[in-house]
């Protein structure tokens, strides 16, 4: 009975959620290609299959299929291990994130979230800290400056950048302490998602929402905070010597992060698998949670496709003087306002 | 000889016995000097209140030994156009080099530090030493060429190339070693570079950043760039030698691959040169098509640097770079409407321009008209009030007016440092100065400001466009002058000179007179000019190719200086440089 519980159904779950997470890369790249040649007054990839929906399957193929080249002067293991050690934290971070409401199936409730867990957030904070390990470690070990300036960068960069992200996760835990009965607050993701809100905690947590998405930006690494590698500067930066599936795997753990960021984003701000008629037919908040992801993902895109890219040390600056401070103000203000309500 | 250059005069009375000859053809004056006396005659000339021929315009060198009558004095002389950017007068200078084996005459550096490069190419090419110079190395060819190979003795192709890519080359064998073991790396190239205390990151010669085969090696401290030494010559292609053995008519499609990205402002410039070279005039209709296509491939060649240099800052997703080509796309056509071909048009040739106009021109032109006004306002929505753009670029790579002389930068750059110093206005060409239109300037001379002057340009080349279609007039689109058009048809049923002309002018081609012209024109990156020599064949005896991009590339340095890696990216490409105008 417990081995269901404890091990069959997360080991079903994890698969299910990989594979989804694996091909919605690829055509998560579809859309990017799709809607930056829109912005771009292009029509885009359409040469495989219809709509060119064939296209990431071409690339995959191609990634897996090339020379693997792993250059003189490498620390040859490092080396290896830093696309894993990139990958494998982005994919973790989807472990808490809530992508739908308890269905019962097969005689079963069943939530639709690999690991239920009470330190949910902190869980997305810590893995996705991990992450930078896996990027630092491959621009170092490619023994290139390309890289070596990429890697730097990209330890600076989300060093910075995870402190006013964490201070406004604090804010926001904070306001959970309004929605739980005893007032004590959690940081479980599904709780936080099932939480009822009155409107102007929902404004207020709103407020914080662009401070925020600046901060996803960076942390992932997104156009147009995309200092690891940018191109016009360190060519490809820490992958700069990184070719077939090795590339494949960076290319990857950024995607991925794209739609970790926007799954915690979504689940912290808008409810995550939340909407309309969600009680009568709980099918639904999978649509839900797709839509919404994908108009934060949107976000990410018009963003890349719009804005030109600040210098690296005005990027920092801006963290350091206007970004943490801002989410330090907004996160004392929530404490004095959750003290006193 | 008549006297008329006041220049020469005060010369004459300031420097006794340094002018050794004067001469003037086609109203330049030229005068040699005693190599002793260059720089001290230079200085005077620039620092004059009265002169202040404070543009260095042009440098470079002619081989004499071939060149009929001149057997007995110096082979080599060096060649210097000095210009006033106040009055837009001109005078050449000309050295003779005193010894024909190791020929030496003082460099120029010291007065303006732009003259390093040109004086370089001079050595490289031609073996002229220069006595002084910061930094005589080759600069085109390999360090290892086994020749110089403007020479005359020296024959065009069949020589081997020496790869100086080998593992003998101490740079070559240090690649990949530096991080490892910094201490065993001797030193790399360029010697000035510190290698132990700075890190030397190799950009190029393929880098997304670079816009064409450009290397440029970087002295770093961190990520601020302590020094950037641009390493040139990959795609030279020896288009000055190729020019000494091929018709004058000939050399004009090799224009348009030097600057590709504006090859009708090149084909202007080397057509006027030509022109000048053989006295002829040009029918006014021809005058009014060279200047609309000049001007449309001003803006198309902007719309290109625009395009790409928001791309240098913001990377491939940016839209704006897709909807410059959007509108490029509508004048490139218009190029293919009138000559066949979308980049290399060699449609404005020595003598007129191919064919007249297709009827559909006007019409076409005056699409781009109506559209454009809006489109540009819409890109300067875009980026001249984004916060991020102007953080990027205002401050940056910056050059003062007198930075700017010195370094005999030309075009947009210069004229960001405030100087409303344009060809089209101080030495107008092909009928410009019967238009109404300004020369945009800024102040600053960052980033910033060469943006805003390359936006309000097309906006000036727009109003000339207007005005150059609206009086459009009729009439002949190649000279009359049968020094370089063919006979009519009929006469050669007629006349048997005419049918003698005709066969002379399309095998050997058009025959100028003895004598060398300097002319240049305002392409979109600054001065395009062409010294060419004439020896009285149909062959150029000297064809020199002053390219702005080349000069202008000099200044990356002093203007990287101190700055972010990420600055130098977006300074390449401010400097709005095409690789095959570097390196010919």
């Amino acid at each position: 009975m417990d081995w269901i519980n404890l091990i069959l159904i997360p080991a079903i779950k994890s698969v299910i959620l990989v594979v989804v997470l694996l091909t919605g890369f690829a055509y998560l790249t579809w859309v990017e290609r799709k809607l930056i040649g829109r912005f771009q007054q292009r029509i885009g990839p359409n040469r495989a299959w219809k709509f060119g929906l064939g296209h990431p399957i071409a690339d995959a193929l191609k990634m897996i299929f090339k020379e693997e080249t792993i250059p003189n002067y490498t620390d040859k293991i490092l080396f290896a291990l830093g696309p894993g050690l990139a990958l494998a934290p982005s994919l973790l971070i989807f472990a808490v994130i809530p992508v739908g409401p308890t269905l019962r199936m097969f005689g079963k409730d069943i939530p639709f979230v690999v690991a239920d867990v009470n330190i949910g957030l902190l869980w997305v904070l810590a893995v996705g800290g991990i992450g930078t390990y896996g990027t630092v470690l491959g621009g170092w070990a490619s023994n290139n400056k390309y890289s070596l300036l990429g890697a730097l960068r990209t330890s600076a960069q989300m060093l910075s950048y995870e402190l006013p992200m964490g201070i406004l996760i604090i804010a926001l835990l904070l306001t959970t302490a309004l929605g739980t009965a005893d007032g004590s607050g959690t940081l479980n993701l599904v709780e936080i998602v099932r939480m009822d809100r009155p409107w102007w905690l929902w404004a207020w947590i709103w407020l914080a929402f662009p401070l925020y998405f600046i901060c996803m930006l960076a942390e992932t690494g997104r156009k147009p905070f995309d200092f690891p590698e940018t191109e016009n500067e360190l060519v490809a930066g820490y992958q700069t010597e990184y070719g077939s599936i090795k590339f494949a795997l960076y290319y990857m753990t950024e995607y991925l992060h794209v739609l970790g960021a926007s799954g915690v984003a979504v689940s912290v701000f808008f409810g995550g698998w939340r909407g309309p008629f969600v009680e009568q037919f709980p099918g639904l908040g999978l649509l839900y949670f797709t839509i919404k992801l994908l108009a934060m993902v949107f976000l990410f895109i018009w963003a890349s496709a719009s804005v030109p890219r600040p210098r690296y040390d005005q990027l920092l600056k801006f963290c350091w003087t206007f970004l943490f401070p801002a989410a330090l103000i907004y996160m004392a203000i929530t404490a004095v306002g959750v003290v006193l309500l | 000889m008549s006297q008329t250059n006041p220049a020469v005069e005060k010369l004459r009375a300031q420097f006794e016995g340094a002018i050794q000859a004067e001469s003037e053809f086609r109203g330049e004056t030229t005068v040699t000097l005693r190599p002793q006396d260059l720089v001290a005659v230079a200085r005077f000339l620039r620092d004059d209140p009265e002169l202040r021929f404070n543009h260095l315009s042009n440098l470079t060198a002619v081989d004499w030994s071939k060149y009929p009558g001149h057997a007995a004095k110096e082979r080599f002389s060096t060649v210097y156009q000095l210009l006033s950017t106040r009055s837009g007068q001109r005078l050449t200078l000309k050295v003779p080099a005193p010894s024909s084996d190791s020929p030496i005459v003082p460099s120029l550096t010291g007065l303006w530090p732009g003259a390093n490069w040109p004086e370089r190419e001079v050595y490289d090419l031609m073996g002229v030493k220069f006595d002084g110079h910061p930094d005589l190395r080759r600069i085109l060819l390999p360090f290892n060429w086994p020749n110089h190979p403007l020479r005359k003795e020296i024959p065009r192709g069949g020589e081997t190339v020496p790869f100086s890519m080998t593992w003998e080359d101490e740079e070559f064998a240090s690649f990949g070693k530096q991080i490892v073991e910094a201490k065993a790396v001797p030193q790399v190239p360029p010697k000035q570079a510190d290698a132990n205390k700075h890190m030397i990151l190799n950009m190029g010669p393929h880098h997304p950043a670079t816009h064409g085969v450009l290397r440029v090696v970087v002295e770093l401290d961190g990520e601020r760039v302590v020094a950037a030494y641009p390493d040139l010559g990959y795609l030279h292609s020896g288009f000055e030698k190729q020019g000494e053995s091929i018709r004058y008519k000939d050399f004009t499609l090799y224009t348009d691959r030097a600057d590709y990205v504006s090859s009708m402002c090149t084909n202007l410039s080397y057509s006027l040169a030509v022109e000048k070279l053989m006295g002829v005039d040009i029918p006014r209709r021809a005058q009014v098509i060279r200047v609309i296509m000049a001007e449309l491939q001003r803006l198309a060649s902007h719309l290109l640097w625009l395009g790409t240099s928001v791309l240098d800052s913001a990377g491939v997703s940016h839209a704006l770079l897709m909807y410059c080509f959007r509108e490029r796309e509508q004048i490139l056509d218009i190029l293919e409407l009138v000559s066949g071909a979308r980049l290399t048009t060699t449609y404005i040739r020595p003598g007129g321009v191919w064919r007249d106009v297709p009827p559909s021109f006007v019409e076409r032109v005056q699409d781009v008209l109506d559209a454009f006004p809006k489109r540009i306002d819409e890109y300067e929505r875009m980026v001249t009030h984004n916060p991020v753009w102007k953080s990027r670029t205002i401050g940056i790579g910056k050059l003062t007016q007198a930075q700017a002389l010195a370094m005999s930068v030309t075009g947009p750059a210069l004229r960001a440092t405030g100087l409303a110093f344009d060809y089209r206005k101080t030495r107008p060409y092909s009928g410009y100065e019967a238009y109404d239109f300004e020369i945009p300037t800024a102040t600053d001379g960052d980033l910033f400001a060469r943006y805003l002057c390359r936006v309000a340009e097309m906006r000036q080349s727009l109003r000339i466009i207007e005005q150059a279609l609206k009086n459009l007039p009729d009439g002949p689109v190649w000279t009359a002058d049968r020094k370089m058009s063919l006979p009519p048809r009929q006469e050669l049923d007629t006349s048997m000179e005419a049918l003698i002309h005709h066969f002379k002018l399309n095998t050997e081609g058009f025959v100028p007179p003895v004598g060398e012209v300097y002319e240049c024109a305002e392409s979109p990156r600054g001065e395009t000019g062409f010294y060419l020599v004439s020896d009285g064949t149909a062959n150029p005896y000297r064809l020199h190719f002053r390219t702005p991009s080349f000069v202008n590339l000099q200044a990356t340095d002093l203007m990287a200086r101190g700055g972010f890696i990420a600055d130098l990216v977006l300074i390449i490409g401010s400097v709005d440089i095409t690789l095959g105008d570097v390196d010919r």
